[in-house]
């Protein structure tokens, strides 16, 4: 998908401004090792301003197309362009207005945060040592500023990752499992921080395995299964395509309500688990299947969503079969 | 500032902030004293080794005796300490997607690693070799000393040889940093990247030990090491020392030129 036209981007983006130069654009990208593509023929463009989820299970190439992206590593076929620059490759030139992290960022252990931001800083240049104190407050790390990276926890690690990265004053932000190994607080404060960054209009691109981080901080998504895209497009997009739910229902004879599920106008794949009744259907037909079974004296003891409809049609694109996949795309 | 201006200051913090660098530079600095400390405390001279049957007579025999240790094993352990390990621990700790993600090249990453390393393996041999000279001058005294001819050298010519011949031991040592460096790069791990140098360095010098073709022998960096020899002689002679020079800046370019390709082209996947 391209998306340069005018579009509100949906739960945790940003209106999508017109803009002829996407701020990241993938083409036929391929990278292998051995007889194994990592990432295959990868289209993908992000439009400016945009916070975009590249969803995927573990494996499925998002941090490869993030080496490629930064130049760690060399696609075998195709090309990105950053900001309408090509020639990737590890040029710095490419780079420009580009931070992030790929995995979790690294530090020098033996050095203190303060210490390694300022070493950045002078690989980097241009960048004034000056900001380090308003970006380890922003990070909540001005108390341990002073203190060596080997003591810091996981999520300090990450912090420091985003304090290192918005050093540069990128306009576009490149996060790789941002909230990876984050306790739940971490994980809240992680995502109210690239909302922020959001909001000033810098483009986030954003990895993730997790449906429910993207659907609540992005506004675009590329979901990639075995090295390929699965779907590009809107949440919106994303949203629309998702409309039959697992649902789990547990009722008075399971036995018996899964025979009347199975006749059920509007409700598919139903199967039988230790747990209760598994099936796929939408709140109308869900409300009238309710009802059939109470007319019929089957008591319903329990009637939930264990996974959303997002998290649903993601499982459906990741782990289904080659035709749900083109079909998606 | 230019990028790499840039990564060699960044590269030189990143190295007196070790402590393994730090620990090693102090070694160097009072180990002279210890060893002149203890050669004076004893009755027994190492008449095996060059000079060192005129410790007790001057200071300017205490660096030649040290420099002929160090010439074997030391200074190549040494310079792999230094670079052994500064690009493979760049792998290990995944720090190098973190330099590579910033605004240099890896051409300036390279090179100013590498200038990095050797400003510190060159600081390194000044610091034992002024360390060792002022440990000898001063508790042995500064008078004259014989050279390998049996000519007696003033004070100050004797400081001089004593200069030179440190001095010709600063290019090999360089080789086997470059040595240490390229095979940090091509196995990624800081343990081969430190043993593999000394390792060729030991199996060098036996090679010097046999009675084999001199052809080889003078191809081999364990051979420059003791090059200073022939500057210590009367008359001197210079053609080892040359020779050896050449042959160290051959061993220095080819394993410079090797690990730059190598990085230049390699992808970062770990970390």
């Amino acid at each position: 998908m391209t998306a340069q036209t005018t579009h509100t981007a949906g739960a945790g983006g940003s209106d999508v401004a017109e803009d002829p130069v996407p701020v990241v654009r993938a083409v036929g990208l391929v990278k292998r090792y051995g007889d194994l593509a990592a990432v295959d023929g990868v289209d993908l463009t992000v439009p400016a301003g945009a916070v975009y989820g590249l969803l995927g299970p573990n494996g499925a190439g998002k941090t490869t197309f993030m080496r490629i992206l930064f130049g760690l590593i060399r696609p075998d076929e195709g090309r990105i362009e950053l900001f309408g620059r090509s020639e990737l490759a590890g040029r710095v030139e490419a780079l420009e207005d580009v931070a992030g992290f790929v995995e979790t960022p690294r530090f020098y252990p033996y050095m203190s945060a303060r210490a390694n931001l300022e070493a950045l800083a002078t690989l980097d240049r241009r960048v004034s040592a000056d900001r380090i104190p308003e970006l380890l407050e922003q990070v909540e790390l001005t108390d341990r500023a002073r203190s060596k990276v080997g003591e810091f926890s996981y999520g300090m690690v990450q912090r420091l990752g985003v304090a290192a990265a918005l050093m540069r004053s990128p306009r576009l932000l490149v996060l790789d499992e941002p909230t990876n190994g984050l306790d739940p607080a971490g994980i809240r404060d992680m995502r109210a921080l690239i909302s922020r960054l959001a909001s000033t209009g810098i483009t986030v691109l954003l990895s993730s395995h997790n449906m429910l981080e993207v659907e609540e901080v992005c506004g675009h998504v590329a979901i990639m299964r075995r090295g390929r895209l699965a779907f590009d497009g809107s949440m919106a997009e994303l949203r629309a395509m998702a409309q039959d739910v697992e649902y789990r229902l547990v009722t008075g004879d399971d036995a018996r309500a899964a025979d009347v599920c199975r006749g059920a106008p509007g409700v598919s794949n139903v199967r039988t688990a230790t747990d209760g009744i598994r099936l796929d259907s939408r709140p109308g037909p869900v409300e009238a299947l309710t009802a059939r079974l109470g007319a019929m004296g089957i008591g319903i003891r329990q009637l939930e969503l264990p996974i959303t409809a997002l998290e649903t049609l993601f499982f459906r694109l990741t782990e289904g079969d080659a035709a749900g996949e083109a079909a998606a795309a | 500032m230019s990028p790499f201006a840039a990564v060699y200051r960044v590269e030189t913090r990143k190295l007196l902030a070790q402590t393994r660098v730090r620990a090693l530079l102090l070694f160097l600095l009072v180990v002279p004293w210890i060893y002149i400390g203890l050669i004076l405390h004893q009755d027994r001279l190492p008449l095996e080794t060059l000079y060192g049957r005129y410790l007790k007579d001057t200071g300017f025999a205490t660096p030649l005796a040290i420099l002929v240790y160090a010439s074997q094993w030391v200074l190549p352990l040494i310079a792999a300490l230094l670079a052994g390990d500064v690009f493979s621990s760049e792998d290990q700790l995944g720090t190098l997607k973190t330099i590579l993600t910033r605004s240099v090249g890896r051409t300036a990453v390279f090179w100013g690693k590498l200038a990095a390393v050797f400003s510190f393996t060159v600081l390194a041999i000044v610091i034992v070799a002024v360390s060792a000279t002022l440990a000898g001058v001063i508790t042995v005294g500064n008078d004259p000393l014989v050279d390998v001819g049996g000519h007696l050298r003033s004070a100050s010519s004797a400081a001089g040889l004593v200069a030179i011949s440190w001095a010709t031991v600063v290019l090999p040592t360089l080789a086997f940093g470059a040595i240490a460096m390229m095979v940090s790069i091509l196995t990624r791990s800081s343990v081969l990247g430190v043993i593999v140098p000394v390792v060729i360095g030991l199996v060098m010098q036996l090679y010097t030990f046999l009675n084999a073709w001199d052809t080889v022998r003078h191809l081999l960096l364990g051979w420059t090491m003791s090059a200073w020899r022939g500057v210590m002689d009367s008359p001197s002679y210079y053609t080892p020392l040359a020779r050896g020079l050449v042959v160290s800046a051959v061993y220095l370019v080819v394993a410079t030129t090797v690990a730059f390709v190598v990085f230049r082209r390699r992808d970062v996947a770990g970390g």
